[in-house]
């Protein structure tokens, strides 16, 4: 029997998966356990295994298709079988068509019923695997999705379900945009015809200033792309913590003489145990430590329908922003608060390295609780970040600059940083922000506190 | 010029006006005549017409109906009076059957044109065999007409134009709307059927509501508005044949629709209501979903406060209005 190779779906909130390269071709023996593929996510980068032995065949998606997860990549064939019929796309056999045009995906294959059952439940069916003859969707597969996506909490709505009223779906289609993302005032999150117009007012008023690009003479016309993958999404998850968070700032300015001396004191014995010791891992030491006693700003903040819940983690997930080429991403060391010195500079400088190499698991970027995002290295004095939701706090760090420290007496020279805490204002107060940011600075100026 | 009348006057002005201006038109049915009808509606109305036109009849409905219907047949344009809507149950088959159909199976030789009157809905204390709200029934059956007037100047303009219609026609009454009062136009002022009318101009939200609920809806309406929530109440007036246009118009406008009708929920009109706005081109406009307030699916109960509990109140009304508008739900 056909063994359809789908777009596999690694993580909760992956929607889509784009194919890197392919490492079988069309007509390859492969065994169970081969990988066949590279597929690119929002998050990382993972190969695909055969789930079969047999022929490969019927490959419909090339490098660089972004496809819905789910969707039917290519089919392992016994020998002498043929393709399903549905999986002959005769345009791209006989005469191949330009990647463009080819980046559709490939039609859905599902009983009347099954068609009707989604269409009513606004399931989409390119989503679903079939399990009836040839991977046709039957009604049993769209009554299993139905009653997942039922399950699902609400602040994660099952892709391809938006809730939103005929007057908002009016309005986004009239308007050409798509409703995702849009956040929804309705009955749990329904979007409202009004939120599609406050979300259309705001899209004016961004655009205004660069609506009628005027080419100078002899300009190069400028090619424009449209963001993928990871661009895409982190595109999307700051818009949606830019206009939906009402951010907050606090900055203050931290003396590092004592964490600076400490560092250089510990650094041979951390390096002794094969790790690095950065300041980005002392400073994750002192957050980590500090945060069991900040709940508040160690938390999330979800909307669960008209109600918005607020979770306090007793565990510290601490997630440090790595830059990479063109992103960036965000691996979390888990339960941070219980690790010593050389175990967090040990798992900060795995985690990064990998990070750059684009080879972490999907769990290694999921549950942060709160983020850490250094700039020190570059010459950034001070800068906010942006949270990323659910949590409610991330933490900018500035470089160390030299600054004349008044010790009482006299001024003396000394490496000084400056914090700034970005906060959810709706779930954290001004009080709660600033006595966090008092103890950090305490336990850097003074490091030995850490030991209280 | 008009004038205020009660409801029933409006009634009896129209009956009377239709048989001064038409020899054809006559009135009959149970206790019509000597005794003025069971509300009063006819009162007066033997003494000036005569017993030859003014008819007290047997307690036999179904042979009224089928009298109706022959009487249509003849040439005559008959008024029935149906006592109580509950006993139109023994009327079915002449109506449903007879009075419905023959125009069509006779390949459009003869009229109907009788005009069925009957007083319909709860609030009497007057128990589940005297309470029904059976207008649905009728609108399931093609070849009949259903009016359910409002106000007294519908009332006397729709009776006139049900008299006027070659065809059956179910002119449903209300009981608690006898002696209310509004300005009646003097004259003989038929109201064509199937004329949807706003009743009241609103940006908020939609009230489709029929009969005793469209001066329900209005109350609520005069409250809501002090809540900054602006209610547009749209009286279908005919159920059947109905006219749609003015409610789907509303309802692009306003997004929001709750449809108040005091039958049963289940199987009652506003689940046409419904169907008719979310198949029509309103549906991309509605920014929640159709909501319905109508009488809960039970027997009218005896016990007044049971009673009252059934049928949507002006409060219920307002409670539904203000959820759909400030929730969305």
């Amino acid at each position: 029997m056909a063994t359809p190779v789908i777009m596999p779906k690694f993580g909760m909130a992956q929607e889509e998966g784009t194919v890197i390269r392919w490492l079988k071709q069309e007509g390859d023996r492969v065994e169970k356990g081969d990988v066949l593929l590279e597929v690119m996510t929002d998050k990382v980068d993972m190969e695909v295994e055969a789930q079969a032995s047999g022929i490969l065949q019927g490959i419909r998606v090339g490098p660089g298709e972004t496809v819905p997860v789910t969707t039917v990549l290519a089919y392992i064939l016994e020998p002498g079988e043929a393709l399903p019929q549905e999986a002959t796309p005769a345009a791209r056999t006989q005469a191949p068509a330009p990647a463009e045009e080819t980046a559709k995906p490939p039609a859905v294959k599902a009983s009347p019923v099954a068609r009707r059952m989604a269409a009513e439940q606004g399931i989409d069916l390119a989503r679903l695997t079939g399990s009836g003859p040839g991977g046709r969707i039957t009604k049993e597969d769209v009554l299993a999705a139905a009653q997942a996506a039922d399950q699902a909490p609400d602040s994660s709505p099952e892709p391809g379900r938006v809730r939103a009223t005929p007057a908002a779906r009016r309005l986004a289609r009239e308007a050409g945009i798509p409703l995702d993302g849009i956040p929804g005032s309705g009955p749990r999150g329904r979007i409202q015809a009004r939120d599609v117009e406050r979300h259309l007012a705001a899209l004016a008023a961004s655009a205004e200033p660069e609506a009628q690009p005027i080419p100078g003479p002899g300009a190069r016309p400028e090619r424009a792309a449209p963001l993928t993958g990871m661009r895409r999404t982190i595109a999307r998850r700051l818009t949606h913590s830019w206009q939906s968070i009402p951010h907050v700032t606090f900055t203050a300015s931290v003396d590092m003489r004592q964490a600076e001396a400490l560092r250089q004191r510990l650094k041979p014995d951390v390096e002794a145990r094969g790790a690095r010791f950065t300041p980005t891992v002392l400073l994750a030491l002192a957050v980590a430590r500090l945060l069991p006693r900040h709940p508040r700003l160690n938390a999330w903040l979800q909307a669960e329908g008209d109600e918005l819940l607020l979770t306090q983690h007793s565990q510290v997930n601490l997630g440090v922003a790595v830059a990479l080429d063109d992103g960036l991403i965000v691996p979390v060391i888990h339960g941070a608060e219980e690790l010593g010195l050389a175990a967090l500079a040990q798992r900060i400088g795995d985690l990064s390295q990998r990070a750059r190499r684009g080879d972490l698991q999907p769990q290694e970027v999921m549950d942060g609780t709160f983020t850490i995002s250094n700039l020190g290295m570059f010459p950034v004095d001070h800068f906010t970040a942006l949270i990323n939701p659910p949590q409610v706090a991330i933490l900018a760090v500035g470089r160390a600059r030299m600054q004349p420290v008044w010790d009482g007496e006299g001024f003396q020279p000394a490496p000084v940083l400056q914090l700034t805490l970005s906060a959810d204002h709706r779930a954290v107060d001004g009080a709660v922000a600033a006595a966090f940011l008092a103890d950090l600075k305490a336990v850097l100026e003074e490091p030995a506190r850490l030991l209280l | 010029m008009s004038r205020e009348l009660t409801y029933a006057q409006a009634i009896r002005e129209a009956i009377a006006l239709a048989m001064e201006r038409d020899d054809r038109v006559f009135l009959f049915g149970e206790d019509v005549g000597i005794y003025g009808g069971a509300f009063g509606v006819t009162d007066g109305l033997l003494d000036r017409f005569g017993p030859e036109r003014v008819r007290d009849t047997p307690i036999s409905e179904a042979v009224l109906a089928g009298v109706a219907t022959g009487a249509a047949m003849t040439g005559m344009r008959p008024i029935l009076e149906i006592q109580f809507m509950d006993f139109i149950t023994l009327s079915m088959e002449q109506l449903v059957l007879q009075a419905a159909k023959l125009r069509f199976m006779l390949g459009g030789k003869v009229n109907i044109p009788f005009v069925l009157r009957t007083p319909a809905g709860a609030g009497t204390g007057a128990a589940a065999q005297h309470s029904e709200s059976l207008e649905n029934w009728f609108v399931h059956v093609p070849g009949i007409k259903v009016v359910m007037p409002s106000t007294p100047a519908d009332a006397k303009g729709l009776l006139l134009g049900a008299i006027e219609d070659p065809n059956p026609v179910i002119f449903v009454e209300h009981k608690l709307l006898y002696r209310h009062k509004g300005p009646v136009p003097e004259g003989y002022t038929p109201i064509p059927l199937s004329q949807t009318q706003v009743k009241r101009e609103g940006a908020d939200l939609t009230i489709v509501a029929t009969s005793l609920m469209v001066l329900r809806a209005l109350e609520a309406a005069e409250t809501l508005a002090q809540e900054g929530i602006q209610v547009e109440v749209v009286d279908p007036r005919t159920l059947k044949p109905l006219d749609e246009q003015p409610i789907i118009d509303s309802v692009k406008k306003t997004g929001r629709v709750l449809i108040v009708h005091e039958a049963c929920k289940t199987g009652g009109y506003g689940g046409e209501l419904a169907a008719i706005i979310a198949g029509s081109e309103a549906f991309d406009y509605l920014d929640a979903p159709i909501r319905r307030l109508a009488g809960l699916d039970m027997p009218v109960p005896y016990n007044r406060e049971l009673e009252r509990r059934m049928v949507p109140q002006v409060e219920d009304i307002v409670d539904a209005a203000r959820k759909l508008v400030r929730e969305g739900i």
